[in-house]
């Protein structure tokens, strides 16, 4: 296995962490202050911050199915 | 299931009205509703009911709840406590707050004097404490210093970061007092320096704006003890001390002995002035005439039966409840009362996320009582995990039964275990590929493939859309569903054109995989064609932007796959990296680790990512949301069921 797979995975997989760590920051920061202010909102903060983590997996399934399906 | 919602209406004499209210407070099964909503304007008859005392009784609670916080809690005495309850919960309203003022009265004053003085004292003692301390270390010092009249000495307390600050302010305070002082420094304790400086008492007041404008800190030795030899200080400090602890500690057994005498009686107190304040807080959604009072409300159809006894047990033939006939407006307001099989009900915990639903909507709870173990199990996916998994579920389970929302989630875990040790045999993994390379088993081959996750990639991927496909159009079919019960055309319209879309999209694409034979492309574009108007008909722009989003919600279910992979990835370096270390223990060690870590990640994020599937992309289809939880007249939460 070539060395450009390992870095193209490598790049696919570090776009969508980014993506995701930038989104979810913003995301974890509103939720704090709104739970401080309406605890009553806990849950629907804790669905939104997980939202975001879509980008992250389905670049890791890009970086997965480069190493393991390009020959 | 949501329960049956009568709608009611209570009438009774006026004067009975007081102890009407108290049998439905105690019976706690009427959900409360404003009668002004049903009056036609203008009508005469039926006034608001002006609720008396209620003012007075809030006052009254918020002193009681003063004095509750200064005195030490005394719960020892519930007895004692239930004895006072029973004794004034049967005076009535009047009476209560009579009873309430004689005691705030006498209790009050006494209670807030002490506490003041107590307080005072705390900070006198903290005060003394920080001035011993700081003279204590500046007493060596004083040594080296002249004392001389007309000099002053002032001490600086200095953090030991800025210690260069003393450097600073030498030559500085040299020229202001003209070369007459003295400056020495000494360390007070781990994070600060003390700095005593002598200077001629001209100057003082140039100084000391100097010091303040450098934000220096100056510790004012306070006048008691400022001209005599630092000893002297320390012991007369240290006296007024200890007398003050003395002090303090003696109001804190007064008060303690206040409060065994009286907290019973005040907490008897607070709790009937609180149920006396919801009820009248309630009294503001019921209405009068002359001689009856009128009360509307909500009961599920099991308890009208047993409120209707309770009425007449009390009343007789005077109180009167009927059902009335709710029009469909009437029914949008209904309360939701849950009654789910056993099942489903530790799913319910999920749907707090989203609002209850609406009266006429239906129940999806059990729906997602169904799906989400199916999603759980093909995301995680391991037998090892999922036996791991549910005997945390009854370990949970078994060790807070008290805890609610613990009590919902291990039933979640327990219920979900089994489609994960399902798929985990199917996909062949048992803690990843350890199954595997020890030979205990391999994935199965269904359908001429062989359900590896790490090979069997876009199979999978195509099962997980599939899967998604069925439960979207699921969405839809509800929707279609709710859309006809309440006769609304245009959600019909619209909800029936994405599925439409969804359904030519799908045999587009069988035509062009060639599964399908291709003279149906034609038809397949026009019936897209045909779904595209409905849908623009039904919701107008927005609708078109609702196929994109369909698209994209179908599309998404792919991550039942993707979190899927990850965990078998995880799973797969875990075992590697602990057969690659030479040392067996400590591979061992390490591959327990790792599976630990995705353990628990396989607990978190499958539920998390199920329940975004079925609030996000299911429940968008048809789902509205906005109900009013049932909350009866009485209890502040809902009954619990048996």
């Amino acid at each position: 296995m070539s060395w450009e797979l390992g870095i193209g995975a490598a790049i696919a997989f570090a776009g969508g962490a980014i993506g995701t760590g930038w989104a979810q920051s913003r995301i974890g920061a509103a939720g704090a202050g709104t739970i401080a202010e309406r605890p009553e909102a806990t849950g629907s903060v804790i669905v939104l911050e997980a939202i975001p983590e879509t980008m992250v997996i389905l670049g890791f399934v890009v970086a997965a199915m480069i190493i393991i399906m390009v020959k | 299931m949501i329960q049956k919602m009568k709608s009611v209406l209570v009438a009774g004499p006026k004067k009975d009205f007081n102890q009407i209210v108290d049998v439905l407070y105690h019976t706690g099964t009427l959900h409360l509703e404003d009668v002004n909503e049903y009056l036609p304007p203008g009508n005469t008859t039926v006034r608001k009911l002006e609720p008396e005392h209620q003012s007075e009784i809030s006052a009254l609670l918020a002193k009681i709840d003063g004095i509750l916080l200064l005195i030490p809690k005394k719960p020892e005495d519930t007895e004692k406590e239930g004895r006072f309850y029973d004794e004034i919960h049967r005076m009535t309203t009047p009476g209560v707050i009579e009873r309430a003022n004689h005691l705030i009265g006498d209790l009050g004053e006494t209670t807030r004097d002490l506490s003041l003085k107590r307080e005072e004292l705390e900070i006198t003692i903290i005060g003394l404490g920080r001035y011993e301390k700081i003279i204590d270390k500046i007493q060596p010092l004083e040594q080296q210093l002249p004392i001389l009249q007309g000099f002053e000495v002032t001490v600086l307390i200095v953090l030991k970061e800025f210690s260069d600050v003393l450097d600073i302010i030498r030559p500085m305070l040299s020229e202001i007092t003209n070369n007459q002082f003295e400056l020495i420094s000494a360390e007070l304790d781990e994070e600060s320096i003390a700095a005593i400086t002598v200077f001629n008492k001209k100057y003082s007041e140039q100084v000391h704006n100097f010091l303040f404008s450098k934000n220096i800190n100056e510790v004012r030795i306070p006048a008691d003890y400022a001209n005599m030899p630092l000893e002297k200080a320390l012991l007369l400090i240290d006296t007024h001390r200890r007398n003050a602890i003395a002090e303090r500690d003696e109001i804190t057994e007064k008060l303690s002995l206040v409060s065994s005498e009286w907290y019973p009686e005040l907490s008897g107190l607070r709790k009937v002035l609180a149920e006396r304040e919801e009820e009248i807080r309630a009294y503001m959604n019921f209405g009068e005439t002359d001689y009856t009072v009128i009360i509307r409300g909500w009961i599920p159809g099991k308890l009208i039966s047993k409120t209707k006894n309770a009425l007449e047990e009390s009343f007789g033939d005077r109180v009167v409840m009927t059902e009335t006939n709710a029009t469909e407006k009437m029914m949008e307001r209904a309360p939701i009362f849950y009654d789910n099989p056993g099942w489903a009900r530790p799913f319910e915990f999920f749907m707090q996320l989203a609002s209850p639903p609406k009266y006429y909507e239906i129940d999806p709870s059990p729906i997602m009582a169904i799906f989400f173990p199916l999603f759980f199990g093909i995301i995680v996916g391991d037998i090892g995990y999922g036996i791991l998994i549910l005997l945390f579920g009854l370990i949970l389970r078994y060790r807070f039964k008290a805890v609610k929302w613990l009590h919902q989630i291990s039933g979640v875990l327990i219920i979900s275990a089994f489609p994960a040790i399902f798929f985990g045999y199917l996909f062949g993994e048992f803690f990843g590929n350890l199954g595997e390379m020890m030979g205990w088993l391999e994935p199965v081959t269904l359908f001429g493939v062989t359900w590896n996750r790490m090979e069997a990639i876009v199979p999978l991927l195509i099962v997980t859309i599939a899967i998604g496909v069925i439960h979207v159009v699921l969405g839809l079919v509800i929707g279609i569903v709710n859309g006809i019960t309440r006769k609304k055309r245009k959600h019909v319209c619209e909800k029936c054109g994405l599925l439409g879309i969804v359904i030519g999209l799908l045999v587009l694409l069988g035509v062009i995989i060639e599964m399908l034979p291709s003279y149906l492309l034609i038809p397949a574009f026009v019936f897209i064609g045909i779904a595209t108007i409905l849908v623009i008909y039904g919701g107008g722009t927005l609708g078109a932007i609702e196929i994109m989003s369909t698209v994209g919600n179908i599309l998404s279910y792919a991550r039942l796959m993707a979190i899927g992979m990850a965990s078998v990835i995880l799973a797969l370096v875990a075992n590697a990296l602990g057969g690659a270390i030479g040392i067996v223990l400590v591979g061992v060690l390490i591959a327990v680790l790792l599976h630990a870590l995705n353990l628990i990640l396989a607990m978190f994020s499958p539920t998390i990512h199920s329940v975004r599937l079925h609030v996000v992309e299911f429940f968008s289809k048809f789902y509205e949301g906005g109900g009013i939880p049932y909350g009866p007249f009485g209890t502040a939460q809902p009954p619990v069921k048996k």
